[in-house]
């Protein structure tokens, strides 16, 4: 274990351990951002170089971004909305938490020694080899995806769309009731 | 055991504590992208082990559901606002909108 690896650890829990215990959802949200870099560093170091990047990019970037701009949005900075109705949840949910670790570790533990594959190289996850794995392999997943992406942009759309309650009709729809109510009178 | 894996399931067991302790939703959602980055850790790290790209494969199309979640999460969550002015999870105890 390198130098590199224990600060990335420590960095990576410190972060951690911050976003999910701090008052302020901003504070939080930034503290999320540094994990998310500290991340991508060690996706670096693991020969990951495109997936870091992308994890720059996409996380550290375009979703964060949404996250803070959200939080702000709603004036929702503050982490703690008044009175607790659960207030023994706190240690439950940390005991819960390490008993999941606990478990997670022992099955981690229990992994026989893997046999690299001979044939394959990570060739530094660098663009070229994953692309070529997914626009080969991984292609129906890869468009299944961007069906996703589409429908999921559709849907934020319309979840935000201002001034819609229940079915909105269009004006010629609503224009020929009001004919329709007049003719009635 | 690999150093990575141990870290990964750290930061998955962060994110539980943080899912379940958490009290407005929007911070729920984060914990629920920290897990999601544990997960992904956990894949670069097989492939990394077995020499195997399919596990950075794997991460790559994690990433972008997550990037479809965000959206559609948020605007679940900002729709829900509009609605009851309160992203507190205690608060949304209703099916009914």
């Amino acid at each position: 274990m390198s130098a590199f690896d224990l600060i990335a650890g420590v960095l990576l829990v410190a972060s951690a351990l911050a976003a999910v215990t701090l008052r302020n959802a901003v504070h939080a949200g930034l503290a999320l951002v540094g994990n998310f870099l500290v991340l991508a560093m060690v996706y670096f170091a693991l020969e990951a170089q495109f997936l870091g990047w992308i994890q720059i990019i996409v996380y550290a970037g375009a979703v964060m971004v949404l996250f803070l701009f959200v939080i702000m949005l709603l004036f929702d900075a503050k982490a703690d909305p008044g009175l607790d109705p659960l207030p023994w949840m706190r240690p439950v949910g940390a005991a819960l938490a390490a008993v999941f670790f606990l478990v997670l570790a022992y099955a981690f533990s229990r992994l026989g020694p893997v046999n690299p594959l001979a044939d394959v190289k990570l060739a530094g996850g660098l663009p070229g080899p994953v692309g070529e794995l997914l626009y080969g392999r991984w292609l129906y997943a890869v468009l299944l995806i961007a069906v996703l992406l589409f429908a999921a942009t559709v849907a934020a759309v319309v979840l935000v769309q201002p001034g819609v309650r229940g079915a909105r009709k269009k004006p010629q729809v609503a224009e020929r009731e009001r004919e329709l109510e007049e003719v009635g009178r | 055991m690999s150093y990575y894996l141990l870290l990964s399931a750290l930061l998955f067991a962060i994110g539980l504590y943080g899912v379940l302790s958490r009290r407005t939703a929007i911070l729920i959602f984060m914990s629920i992208e920290l897990m999601l980055n544990a997960a992904n850790l956990a894949f670069v790290t097989f492939a990394r082990n077995s020499g195997n790209l399919e596990g950075q494969a794997m991460a790559l199309v994690v990433i972008a559901l997550a990037a479809a979640e965000v959206a559609v999460g948020l605007g679940i969550i900002v729709a829900v606002f509009r609605a009851r002015s309160s992203t507190s999870v205690d608060d949304l105890a209703e099916l009914r909108g």
